[in-house]
């Protein structure tokens, strides 16, 4: 348990907002602007999660479809569902969860298939939040929070990503990175978190180095959050950017991914993309959020709902393949905040629902199995009547990854995910 | 109004900053010489002016920014158009939707950029009345409505219909009832297209726009009690009439209530019938779930008329007493602090409860914040969003702004793409939304782009506040002066002047290019400053 004053910074600023049952905004860390030999090589075989957040609510039932249950398919029309036979069916998985149903994967989700085949890949169905809340906006903070219900919102000020990076072993330049303008609720809390949508331009702020003077003096002392952020995304920024391999003319390089991987031009694909890049430049990265927009489909939910499929299945193979030399080190988990309703809607469409189902990526997973229990489709197994039961708690998969002691008052039985 | 003798408006015009924060608050902060002009002729007076906007249009100063403004559209030939690569006015601002509807027809033959130019219309239009618009407090109101209220213009069909829903829905109603506006709302093809309800119908009805209604229109989510309840008889108050909040039978039973709102938009009605393609709001009998309903404890009887469901669904949740303290939490939220007051809170919900049969009960509401004694009080608790702080620093720096695609790019890539949020969210108004690294590249790109005119969107005229050459010092303690609205700070004045390598002697000549460029510079780094960024 080997860390240094910084380390001791983050905790003590977390711990402050978690008394205060407060957000904590960037902050304090890395008050030096100029690079300085922050990396850590007294940790190089870290362990990385990936949290691949698909916001909107992803219809799971059409993921890893339980496709000839006889409840399904009386519930939806054959376009909202995933069908055994055709040209469109489904790609049937080997599995023990429920040995009597044929649960196949989405037919352009291919790519993780092969995945799974290969036992890489891991679904643990039926899992979801406890509480009964059908809202996007509170199951996102559900999740993010690391709490179980909406009473634990008022108690628990930050993320479980940034509890998480609290405890040691997170040293490194940059141990959390979002692949948007802004950091996630899962990480607030975490002052150090980093921001950064995009490394191909680099990350110096703009007008040359008289700016970066000037911007690191103007925001040296103050004491506000504005001034904190700042410093915060100064430092960060300068970790990440002075880090960048550069062509002799001063650019960025171009990034090659290996194992002749292709990310697609998608959200998922350009935030794994530059997660990948991320991990090989060895800056102790332990957390990356990526999240993918696009899965309320309340309306043409076939068509949208096959490309959303495509491109995140695409891009996990691809950061799989690219990422091939640390497999053992970096792990995926792909979630949203819940599955959507059984039966579908009259607009092409399904709407909020509860039970979904995640999917556990990497060297280290115990893959090509569903985990968890099948609680059924019949009226009388749903929620409420409505909607996939939840029978396998998310912090339960979270916490086989990142430790139990990071959600507060939980706790889960085992599903042996990692091997 | 009462209330409101509490505020010692003496005092409060003594204070050297106040003008300053008010502009900051309830326009897109002041130009030079505003917050004088609104010491001498008194802040009460001000405010009066900006809640009664004189007509629903432009200002002839904003109108001729409108008018001067031309954006680039560009593309290659495509199977059934030609390529073009031309500057157009904004032409769709004043169009009719049925105009603007073909655009979101897929089977027509348009290029993206097309279809999605109304969008970059009303962006620019957004950006020219935020710097230009006499009616700022207007300007400042359409934005937090449109947020409220949000649609994603990225998708086709809610581009077309957005010069109508900025223009008669939300800059029509952002002073207004909020009854009204509420089911402006409700019939705008932006808002029916966003929540999917024109493909609602009866039988299996799609919930989406129920949902958001209670949920971010109006209730607010601290009154979604689903976790805690599974039938409508076990929220408290909801025998005797009056539930304190609503759980997921509510939103199916409204679902099914606003069944048949849909739009003109070429749908087939049975047999050979279909709708005609205009964009315009319509009601389908034959959609619409007839049969009795019960929504937040009321009991709806079966076969009412046209429309009646979904307008008691409006009335009900405009009404209810949690709709008024979650859009005054809103409303002090965007124009006071991130955190406001509960007490204020409140109170500003006791005056929308009061005047909510009122035409200007938004105005209403708004006066009673911007005269509370807390509006005096309360200092920097907010971070400007990227639009504000965009707009704030063309006025003060009396920079004649038009919008480009250059200016709306970068700002598209600030975090806040205007009408280009993905959840009806809208973007969030809390800072630390806005404090990632990322986002805070961002800022500074934007700055500095805009003082150096990278995106054409207007000259930075240093002579407008330097008449004649200066020392370096001078010009970063002006620039402060002129941008802050208060006295220099020292420590700001040694960050530029150090990391420009500035002697605070040197001679800075306006006119010439070395000292331009160097004074624009100052500009920039002014607005880098953390005082410039709050309010």
């Amino acid at each position: 348990m080997s860390h240094g004053p910084h380390a001791v910074t983050r905790r003590v600023l977390l711990q402050g907002g978690l008394a205060a049952g407060l957000v904590a905004v960037p902050g304090l860390r890395h008050v030096a602007y100029a690079a300085a030999p922050v990396a850590s090589p007294a940790v190089p075989a870290t362990e990385t999660l990936v949290v691949v957040f698909l916001r909107g609510g992803a219809d799971t039932l059409s993921l890893v479809a339980p496709a000839d249950d006889p409840d399904y398919l009386a519930a939806r029309v054959p376009e909202l569902r995933v069908r055994t036979d055709g040209a469109g069916a489904g790609l049937r998985l080997d599995q023990t969860l429920a040995p009597g149903i044929d649960f196949r994967l989405h037919p352009e989700a291919a790519p993780l298939a092969d995945l799974y085949n290969g036992r890489r890949l891991a679904v643990v169905h039926a899992s979801g939040l406890s509480d009964g809340t059908r809202s996007h906006f509170v199951a996102q903070d559900l999740m993010e929070r690391g709490v179980g219900d909406e009473a634990g919102l008022n108690r628990i000020g930050t993320g479980w990503a940034a509890r998480w990076l609290a405890h040691p072993g997170a040293e490194g330049a940059v141990p959390a990175v979002a692949t948007a303008p802004n950091t996630p609720a899962a990480l607030a809390g975490d002052a150090a978190a980093l921001a950064v949508a995009d490394l191909r331009q680099g990350l110096a702020p703009p007008g040359g180095d008289p700016t970066a003077r000037v911007l690191a003096a103007l925001h040296q002392s103050g004491e506000g959050a504005y001034a904190r952020a700042g410093r915060a995304a100064l430092a960060g920024l300068s970790a990440v950017d002075s880090r960048l391999p550069r062509l002799p003319d001063g650019k960025v390089e171009p990034y090659a991914p290996e194992a002749g991987a292709v990310y697609d031009d998608g959200e998922a694909g350009r935030g794994l993309q530059t997660v990948a890049r991320l991990v090989k430049m060895e800056i102790g990265l332990r957390l990356a959020w990526v999240d993918v927009g696009g899965w309320d489909t309340h309306e043409n939910q076939p068509g949208r709902f096959a490309k959303g499929v495509r491109q995140l299945s695409q891009a996990l193979a691809a950061f799989h393949a690219d990422l091939n030399r640390f497999e053992t080190r970096v792990t995926v988990v792909v979630l949203s905040e819940f599955g959507r309703r059984l039966r579908g809607n009259k607009s092409q469409g399904t709407d909020h629902g509860h039970g979904g189902a995640m999917l556990v990526l990497g060297g280290g997973v115990a893959g090509g199995r569903m985990v968890g229990r099948w609680p059924g489709l019949a009226s009388h197994q749903l929620d409420r009547g409505v909607d996939l039961a939840v029978t396998t708690d998310y912090r339960a998969v979270l916490a086989e990854l990142v430790g139990a002691s990071v959600f507060p008052g939980f706790e889960g039985g085992r599903l042996g995910l990692l091997g | 109004m009462g209330g409101l003798a509490a505020l010692p408006m003496d005092a409060v015009m003594r204070d050297a900053a106040f003008p300053a924060l008010a502009l900051n608050r309830l326009a897109f902060g002041p130009r030079p010489g505003d917050a004088e002009a609104l010491r001498r002729d008194g802040f009460e007076r001000w405010l009066d002016e900006q809640l009664s906007p004189h007509d629903d249009h432009d200002d002839d100063g904003a109108r001729a920014a409108l008018d001067a403004c031309r954006l680039r559209i560009k593309y290659d030939a495509g199977e059934s158009w030609a390529a073009v690569e031309e500057t157009r006015p904004l032409a769709s601002l004043g169009k009719p939707i049925d105009a603007l509807w073909p655009l979101s027809d897929g089977k027509r033959p348009f290029a993206g950029p097309e279809r999605q130019f109304p969008r970059l219309e009303v962006t620019a239009a957004t950006l020219i009345r935020a710097v230009h618009s006499r009616w700022q407090l207007r300007a400042v109101m359409a934005d937090f409505w449109h947020n409220h209220f949000n649609v994603f213009a990225g998708e086709q069909a809610v581009s077309a219909s957005l010069p109508a829903y900025d223009r008669d829905v939300i800059r029509r109603h952002a002073l207004g009832n909020f009854r009204e506006f509420l089911e402006a709302v409700g019939q705008s093809a932006a808002m029916l297209v966003y929540l999917n309800n024109r493909s609602s119908r009866a039988g299996s009805a799609n919930e989406n726009y129920a949902r958001e209604l209670f949920e971010l229109h109006t209730l607010g989510r601290d009154a979604y009690l689903n976790a805690l309840y599974n039938k409508w008889r076990e929220v408290p108050g909801a025998t005797a009439g009056r539930p304190s909040g609503y759980i997921d039978q509510d939103v199916y039973e409204a679902a099914r209530a606003f069944t048949g709102w849909t739009v003109e938009d070429g749908a087939g009605l049975g047999g050979e019938q279909r709708l005609p393609a205009t964009g315009r709001f319509a009601y389908v009998e034959g959609w619409h779930d007839q049969y009795q309903k019960r929504v937040l404890a009321e009991e709806f009887d079966p076969f009412q008329a046209p429309l009646a469901d979904g307008r008691r669904v409006l009335d009900l949740a405009a009404d209810h007493p949690a709709t008024a303290l979650h859009l005054c939490r809103k409303l002090c939220v965007r124009l006071l602090a991130d955190d406001p007051p509960e007490r204020l809170v409140r109170a500003v919900a006791a005056v929308w409860t009061e005047n909510r049969r009122k035409p200007d009960q938004i105005a209403r509401v708004v006066r009673f914040i911007a005269l509370s004694p807390e509006f005096a009080e309360i200092r920097a608790a907010k971070v400007k969003r990227p639009l504000e702080l965009v707009a704030s620093f063309a006025r003060a720096a009396a920079i004649d702004l038009t919008a480009t695609n250059g200016l709306i790019g970068e700002l598209d890539g600030s975090g806040q793409k205007l009408f280009g949020c993905p959840a009806p969210t809208g973007h969030p108004d809390r800072m630390e939304a806005w404090l990632g690294a990322a986002a805070m590249r961002r800022r500074w790109s934007l700055i500095l782009g805009l003082a150096e005119n990278r995106w054409g969107s207007g000259a930075l005229d240093n002579a407008v506040l330097f008449s004649g050459p200066v020392t370096a010092r001078e010009a970063v303690e002006g620039w402060q002066r002129a941008l802050h609205g208060a006295e220099p700070e020292e420590g700001t004045s040694r960050a530029i002047l150090a990391g420009m390598a500035l002697d605070p002697a040197a001679r800075l000549v306006p006119g010439s290019r070395d000292g331009d460029a160097k004074l624009r510079r100052i500009a920039a780094y002014a607005a880098m400053a953390p005082r410039f960024n709050e309010r």
